[in-house]
């Protein structure tokens, strides 16, 4: 417990260091700060435009698509934030340039130094954009509130930023085996991002059974939003499937750790 | 003197694997069984005494790093055994590493951003330094590397050798009585190597710090230590007394002289000349038979000089020629 409370400690201490180095270059953080909230900003604009012209995308009216939007990229805006430390080309270039073996010299838990190690704070402007985005949506639909729907939006939020979060760590921890920048992580916690932004029944069945099965990322917002919305499943999943997203995300993350720690020990046997 | 370090019949191989190019690469790289075993430390065995200032030597790719590695728990071995202080470094790391202190000469341990008195004060908070202890050993340490002038400059802007100094310097505030040194001169001037040297040699003698220091810089060597270890493919060749294995396997000195006039014939006794340019001429010799300033005398005595250098063999060269014609028998 105590050793707890001292990586908690070390991890505070390692976040504002970063922070502070981050705020020495003033001009460039405000530039990526602007430039995040606008990519947001146009990302959600053209997709309102579409709607305009057809009114709804596969049954989901405007309102209803922002919601998904709005609560993905907060989301994923959080965890980017959160485990930036564990972007998988940044942990990537710390493990080729040796500095990883600089947090194995040290005396703290491995997981706080590299939560610490980074900590992008321009992803705010994702994070305020995305729940702007989702506030709107909220107050403009008619959603029939009752007790479950509301303990499901934190919830929701919690286990998205989990769940990709432990996309992040798997990533990361592919560069224990390569060298190599590995960009296709990105299709996977970048891409998956946007795939769930829209409802899941507008895409092709190889792609909606991906992520389904593979990599089960429908539950996570798809089903929630299906039932905090009162819309009919067109896919016919059992009844359970609106409240699976904690457990999905808890057995991504649990996967992360166990992949991880592999990982870990492969780098440890055989060095860069 | 009790051992701090024993090391027993330590091995560390690596598979390397076929690498591939192009656009499917790294994709076959994935896959790829195509591999070769390569030898990294390949039976090592030593005992380093409480106390000791001890250089491990050897060309690049010898071993060295890696044998570091794993000395400090960064690489698990692929067999063998190794006891530091009662502990075998790689289990239960994190609290082994509380004990020791290490700098890996290409790379810093601060934080790029910080101040050097920043990273210092958050190292104070993660090696539980009491808070008499930091003051005491940040103030003996800012006088002797002379940390003073950029204690508050980021760790960015210093230059190599006030980065090697202030990294020296966080590796020993929680009192390590164990420290490894990965190349702690390389790519430094002259002075700054000095510097570092004399303080390397302060604290092993007034703290009694043990020291392992790597490095392919002889002169590191011949500063400071007493005793050295020779690693090349992977196996120790050598541990003993440095002025024996320079006396035994040295390759000679050598003079280079630069004469006023062009002499017909010059003539030397105690070395050989091996090639004459001119005014110019290169003469071998070897300290046991005579020092350079008594053939500096001599030739001076006779001719008119211009210019005069003394080269020493170099440590490549002689371990070169200890490995290939294996003038060393493996230890036991």
């Amino acid at each position: 417990m105590a050793n707890m409370w001292y990586s908690i400690d070390i991890y505070r201490r390692l976040i504002s260091v970063n922070i502070r180095g981050q705020l020495q270059y003033r001009v460039s953080f405000l530039f990526d700060f602007l430039a995040t909230a606008l990519i947001t900003v146009l990302a959600f604009g053209s997709v309102a435009l579409i709607l305009q012209r057809f009114n709804n995308i596969g049954g989901w009216t405007v309102f209803e698509i922002a919601f998904l939007f709005g609560m993905a990229e907060t989301a994923f805006g959080t965890m980017d934030m959160i485990f930036s430390g564990f972007d998988p080309p940044y942990f990537g270039q710390r493990v080729r340039i040796g500095s990883f073996d600089q947090m194995l010299l040290r005396p703290v838990n491995l997981i706080a130094q590299i939560f610490g190690s980074q900590f992008i704070l321009r992803r705010l402007g994702r994070i305020i954009q995305g729940s702007i985005i989702l506030l709107i949506a909220l107050t403009q639909l008619d959603i029939q509130w009752t007790a479950i729907k509301i303990t499901m939006i934190p919830i929701v939020f919690v286990s998205l930023v989990i769940f990709f979060g432990g996309l992040f760590i798997i990533g990361a921890t592919l560069s224990f085996w390569t060298i190599e920048s590995l960009e296709v992580v990105n299709l996977f916690t970048y891409g998956g991002t946007e795939m769930i932004q829209y409802p899941m029944s507008i895409y092709p069945d190889i792609i909606r059974n991906f992520f389904t099965f593979i990599l089960p990322a429908i539950f996570l917002l798809y089903y929630p939003a299906l039932y905090i919305l009162d819309k009919p499943d067109p896919l016919g999943m059992p009844a359970i499937a609106p409240f699976l997203a904690p457990f999905v995300a808890m057995a991504v993350f649990t996967l992360a750790i166990v992949i991880w720690n592999y990982g870990l020990r492969f780098y440890q046997s055989t060095g860069s | 003197m009790p051992a701090i370090i024993t090391v027993e019949d330590l091995n560390k191989h690596f598979k390397v694997y076929k690498h591939h190019r192009g656009i499917l690469g790294p994709l076959r790289n994935l896959f790829s069984r195509a591999s070769s075993l390569v030898r990294a430390v390949d039976g090592i065995t030593f005992e380093i005494k409480s106390g000791e200032l001890v250089g491990y030597l050897g060309p690049n790719g010898a071993g060295k790093s890696t044998t570091l590695k794993m000395l400090t728990g960064l690489l698990v071995p692929t067999s063998g055994k190794i006891i530091v202080q009662d502990q075998i470094p790689w289990k239960n790391r994190t609290n082994y590493v509380a004990e020791i202190g290490a700098v890996f000469g290409q790379r810093t341990t601060l934080w790029w951003d910080l101040p050097v008195i920043e990273s210092l004060d958050l190292l104070q908070h993660i090696y539980k330094i009491p808070d008499d202890r930091f003051q005491q050993n940040l103030n003996e340490f800012r006088e002797l590397l002379e940390l003073d002038t950029f204690l508050n400059t980021p760790v960015r802007a210093l230059s190599l050798g006030q980065r090697m100094r202030a990294d020296i310097c966080a590796a020993l505030l929680h009192d390590p009585k164990l420290l490894f040194l990965d190349e702690p001169t390389i790519g430094l001037d002259v002075v700054a190597k000095e510097r570092i040297r004399q303080f390397i040699q302060h604290i092993n003698e007034e703290r009694g710090i043990t020291v392992l220091l790597t490095t392919h810089d002889l002169s590191d060597v011949e500063k400071l230590c007493k005793r050295v270890m020779i690693i090349d493919h992977g196996k120790l060749l050598y541990d003993g007394k440095l002025h024996l294995l320079q006396e035994d396997f040295g390759g000679k000195r050598q003079l280079i002289v630069d004469f006023m006039e062009n002499y017909e014939s010059v003539s030397v006794e105690g070395g050989t000349i091996t090639e004459r340019d001119g005014t110019r001429m290169t003469i071998h010799f070897s300290s046991q038979e005579i020092t350079a300033s008594e053939l500096i005398n001599q030739l001076s005595a006779h001719y008119r000089i211009r210019d005069l250098e003394v080269r020493e063999p170099d440590i490549e060269t002689t371990i070169r020629r200890i490995y290939e014609d294996r003038l060393l028998e493996q230890p036991e």
